[in-house]
């Protein structure tokens, strides 16, 4: 079994959950099978019948190890800081942190040095979508007997985003910056005329037309450069992306509905797909210049939201319901994992850096200091939580849906899928493509793609 | 290595069929030339010729570079480019390329002239105005891309900012399909010009002044002795621009990789480009494989079509 | 070969009093060609006065609605910045040391191959070349997947030897010291070899000498191709401790992200220190560098 299926999870859990209770009883809007929702559920029990032996994990000589990371130079001193910290915590490991490049720089690195076995680093952030992929082709190494042998506390990790970092029950990573899809609109313009982001998305359509008649602007502006940002529209219509039979049903009424949808926007002129090169700098400037009312981004980028446009407020919304009703979003940010061709010292000393980087006691100064949310339920329960909205109230809409936020589709085809998928998307909103027979070509390829990954 | 080499010695050896002693002072000298051109030969051995054999051979396979083992698949991969949906993909990076070729050729050739017969002055200062034109050539292809990405700019490029001013609308040069390959040809044209120029500026030297004096005598103006002298004396430059230029704008990928990624929908998706985004992006080294032997019976097919053509250059045996 | 370079100039002096003679200097076309030649030098220039004066920008005069032709004030830490912040020391280094390497492999392999196929004597001398020449038609842009497979099987991936293997040979470096080798009359190398010249006597004394002008001329056309070599470096060295300059500019764009909408005040600084070593060598080297190029048209 290679995937596995998006709604089973969704039925499962709810993540980020800053109670027990909550979980139990989110996603109840979903259409999920619940029977195989509960295979997959109890998954970090599966490897507890490997022999825990602690000394097998144990760091015994000096070591240096590196640090793949996406975070870029103005993360330096915090990563700097970090890495001190954990430096200076006990004597035989050394960690360097090597900046690679955004996460699909870090995917071809790091899929490069698996193939080529050397050149790996000890410990890699990896993109939430991408957790599959190194499970099923295991360049991550299973976490679980590690997790095991030193008696590991993952408990404290919000129940879903746990689950977000397994695959086929194995936790070959563990949870570390996390954010989601959100809407920033510029609070100011709103207040000014009396608007208030639509909750339902049948709402939402007049609702851009009307900025763009009043305002002059655009309404919002969808990203183009990653699915992300469009694919949770698709999946709150009930639209699985990946069907139970592996095949892709972006052709499918409701999947063309919601693409007709983005395109009429787009052709109004209420909202602009956001493609090339320079796009998502260009779609901040936007923002940043009063041109659009808001955009779709993630959750994040909230403090350079803020910093950047000292001239207004900047407001953060979720993105409206579906017709369905279902108003999920999806983890972004990265996971962290340890390539499995690192040799046990290195993956042993990998594993003392991992439990710190992901650890209680940093979890506050990452969420302070990047616009990520935090992963620990101790963080979120406890005043430190409280704190943390207080400095960052936009956060309110994300700490209201918490438990709303899903797990990626995990599917080892999802790469390669979702690079198609953008470029369809692209030919249709911005090349004046047709909805019906670009969607046709394009399922057409991406059941290739799964047929080949089966 | 050594073994081969004394092999293909003996076998030297064995040919000549001479009386002499297996080691003649003869073999041995002809062994030791041999040496001089061996560590190029097996250096283009490993790098250059066997990587065509094992590129033929991953093209029959499904390896995918995340998965660490293949197997054979047979003529798949050649259906799934040729009949599959890799079809339309292989057929649009061909015309890319091809539209991209011609404007290259044709600015080095058509602009080199123009700009040979504009600084065709030999004074100092047109000496200096030359080695300014000349030189972007000599400019990391990153840096001139980078600055024709900030030059083309949609908001704050300074190319819009200029349209702007003469009552132009701004365009959105890179971002869509009818002006984001015309762009990269600009930044090409930028830096191939002067290369045409100085070609064939010194072809140009190279003609004897007596015709000109002679057509001047006969009564012909400038444009006459342009047609009828200039140009036809020139035509193994140009033929020699036409072939290599044609050859190296094949090979384009670094502009196209920085400007435009191939954007906007594959509209600068060149061959090089389409390899690449095969191999290292989805990481489908056997699509990437069957593409790349396409393209070098593509590079294979020009090279004889041209040594077809002119003789001139590929005379490389005087 | 040295004279050649005169000889240019000497074309040139004849033809400047020719047409001295003809426009009589001061007629209305030979003033029009002088400013329409001014001015296309100028187009011609712009890209790299904007590079140069975008660097000393701040970062919100790159974001001004009217462009400014000249900095309001000049910020040359962008360039500190980039030199530290985004590592381009490192990517110097990686850019020096692989251009070194690339350099003396292809000028080794190219001189002692050139000997052998120019003045050697061996069976299949021709046969051989003709696989030389053929290697002009097979570009890294076809092989680099098997290449690439080989380097990682060979635990080259991020490393100096990486970089540089696959280009430590050049077809065309051979082919074009060959045809030089062969120009130079039997006689001196005949001379040599009765002096007790050995091989590497005759190519160190007299090849080497004589055509020098060629290999400084080749050399340089190398030396530049390594500097500013994209495509392999991009794919073999995919970490930042090996990344090259070219590479890693095409980056800065990531590495800034999120920092500043724009930073075409340091991507420019970032472009112009990638270029800077490379300009000088043409400054000093004008005239070999622009006839390097036509040498090879010529032949």
């Amino acid at each position: 079994m290679k995937k596995i299926s998006r709604r089973s999870f969704l039925t499962a859990t709810g993540i980020l959950t800053a109670s027990a209770a909550l979980t139990a009883c989110s996603g109840g809007g979903s259409t999920g099978k619940a029977g195989a929702a509960a295979s997959s559920a109890p998954a970090s029990s599966a490897a507890a019948s490997e022999a825990a032996d602690p000394s097998k994990y144990e760091v015994t000589e000096p070591i240096t190890i590196t640090w793949w990371h996406a975070l870029e130079s103005q993360y330096d001193d915090l990563v700097a800081d970090v890495v001190k910290k954990f430096n200076e915590t006990q004597s035989l490991i050394t960690v360097e942190a090597q900046y690679i490049g955004a996460y699909k720089d870090i995917n071809e690195a790091l899929v490069a040095a698996h193939a080529a076995g050397t050149g790996l680093p000890a410990i890699a952030v990896a993109n939430t979508d991408y957790v599959a992929s190194y499970g099923d082709s295991g360049l991550f190494e299973n976490l679980d007997p590690y997790i095991e042998g030193t008696s590991y506390d993952t408990d404290d990790f919000s129940a879903g985003l746990l689950l977000s970092s397994q695959f086929e029950g194995k936790q070959v990573a563990l949870p570390f910056l996390h954010s989601t899809q959100v809407i920033y609109y510029n609070k100011t313009m709103a207040d000014a005329n009396g608007w208030t982001i639509p909750e339902k998305i049948e709402d939402f359509t007049p609702f851009l037309a009307e900025v763009h008649k009043t305002a002059g602007v655009y309404g919002t502006v969808v990203p183009g450069w990653d699915q992300w940002y469009f694919e949770t529209m698709y999946l709150n219509e009930g639209v699985q992306i990946i069907t139970d039979d592996n095949t892709c049903d972006l052709g499918s009424d409701t999947a063309l509905g919601v693409t007709s949808m983005i395109k009429d926007w787009c052709d109004a002129g209420d909202a602009y797909f956001a493609t090339g090169t320079d796009a998502s700098a260009a779609m901040r400037q936007n923002f940043y210049d009063q041109k659009t009312f808001s955009v779709m981004h993630t959750s994040s980028l909230y403090n350079n939201y803020v910093s950047k446009c000292p001239d207004f407020e900047v407001g953060m919304a979720w993105y409206p319901a579906a017709s369905t009703g279902d108003k999920n979003s999806e983890v972004g940010g990265c996971v962290l994992g340890i390539p499995s061709k690192n040799d046990q010292a290195t993956k042993n000393a990998a594993w003392q850096f991992l439990q710190f980087l992901c650890g209680k006691e940093v979890n506050m100064e990452w969420a302070e200091g990047t616009g990520y949310l935090p992963t620990r339920n101790s963080v979120l329960e406890t005043d430190e939580g409280k704190q943390f909205l207080e400095k960052k109230p936009a956060f309110q809409c994300i700490f209201d849906n918490l438990n709303l936020i899903n797990p990626r589709i995990q599917n080892s085809a999802w790469s390669e899928l979702a690079t198609t998928w953008k470029n369809y998307m692209e030919v249709i909103m911005n090349q004046d493509g047709d909805v019906n027979s670009n969607s046709e070509d394009m399922v057409t390829e991406i059941d290739e793609i799964l047929a080949d990954h089966a | 290595m050594k073994q081969a080499a004394a092999g293909a010695a003996s076998a030297t050896q064995a040919v000549k069929a001479d009386k002499k002693p297996f080691f003649s002072q003869r073999t041995l000298s002809h062994f030791i030339d041999f040496l001089f051109v061996l560590p190029a030969l097996i250096l283009l051995g490993v790098f250059t010729y066997y990587p065509i054999v094992k590129l033929v051979q991953i093209s029959f396979t499904d390896w995918n570079l995340l998965n660490d083992t293949w197997k054979y698949v047979g003529l798949k991969n050649w259906q799934w480019l040729f009949a599959g949906s890799g079809a339309k993909y292989l057929w649009n990076s061909l015309k890319v390329t091809f539209l991209y070729s011609m404007g290259e050729i044709l600015v080095t050739m058509v602009g080199g002239m123009l700009l040979a017969l504009l600084f065709n002055r030999m004074t100092r200062s047109f000496g200096l105005m030359r080695a300014f034109v000349f030189v972007p050539k000599y400019v990391a292809m990153s840096s001139a891309a980078v600055v024709f990405l900030w030059i083309l700019n949609t908001d704050s490029g300074v190319l819009n900012y200029l349209l702007q001013c003469i009552g132009l609308p701004a365009v959105d040069w890179l971002n869509q399909q009818s002006t984001a390959l015309p762009s990269v040809l600009m930044l090409t044209g930028w830096r191939v010009i002067g290369y045409g120029m100085m070609i064939y500026l010194s072809a140009m030297m190279g003609i004897s002044q007596e015709y000109y004096e002679a057509a001047s005598l006969d009564g012909a103006n400038g444009v006459q002795k342009f047609f009828r002298i200039t140009l036809p004396l020139l035509s193994p430059t140009t033929l020699f621009l036409l072939v290599t230029t044609f050859l190296s704008s094949m090979k384009v990928f670094q502009s196209v990789d920085i400007l435009t990624s191939g954007g906007p929908a594959r509209s600068t998706e060149v061959f090089v480009y389409l390899i690449y985004r095969y191999a290292m992006v989805d990481f489908r080294m056997d699509r990437a494989a069957t593409a790349a032997v396409m393209f070098f019976l593509i590079l294979l097919v020009i090279t004889v079509l041209t040594m077809k053509v002119s003789d001139r250059s590929v005379t490389y045996d005087s | 070969m040295a004279t050649q370079n005169t000889a240019m100039d000497n074309a040139a002096l004849i033809k400047e009093v020719n047409e001295a003679h003809k426009h009589k200097k001061y007629s209305v076309g030979y003033h029009a060609q002088t400013v329409v030649a001014v001015i296309v030098t100028l187009i011609m220039l712009f890209p790299l006065y904007w590079m140069i004066a975008t660097s000393f920008k701040s970062a919100e005069e790159v974001q001004l609605v009217i462009p400014t032709l000249f900095p309001h004030e000049f910020h040359p830490e962008n360039y500190l910045n980039v030199l530290q912040k985004a590592n381009f020391m490192k990517y110097y280094w990686n850019t020096i040391v692989m251009t070194a390497g690339i350099l003396l492999l292809q000028v080794g392999t190219g001189v002692l191959a050139a000997y052998g196929f120019a003045v050697g004597r061996f069976k299949g001398r021709n046969a051989l070349f003709y696989v030389v020449l053929g290697a002009l038609m097979i570009p890294l842009q076809v092989t680099f997947i098997p290449i690439y497979i080989m380097c990682a099987n060979w635990n080259l991936c991020d490393t100096f030897l990486g970089l540089i293997l696959p280009e430590a040979v050049s077809a065309y470096y051979i082919f074009m010291l060959r045809n030089t080798f062969m120009s130079i009359d039997q006689s001196y190398i005949d001379a040599g070899r009765i002096d007790g010249l050995s091989r590497l006597g005759t190519i160190w004394y007299v090849l080497v000498p004589m055509s020098k002008a060629t290999i400084f001329t080749v050399t340089l056309v190398t030396f530049t191709n390594g500097w500013n070599a994209y495509f392999w470096p991009k794919i073999i060295a995919k970490n930042e401790v090996r990344r090259v300059l070219t590479v890693g500019l095409a980056q800065l764009k990531n590495t800034f992200a999120g920092q500043a909408v724009s930073n075409y005040h340091e991507i420019m600084a970032g472009a112009v220190l990638a270029i800077i070593p490379v300009v000088i060598l043409f400054l000093i080297f004008q005239k070999y560098m622009m006839t390097g190029y036509s040498k090879a048209a010529m032949k």
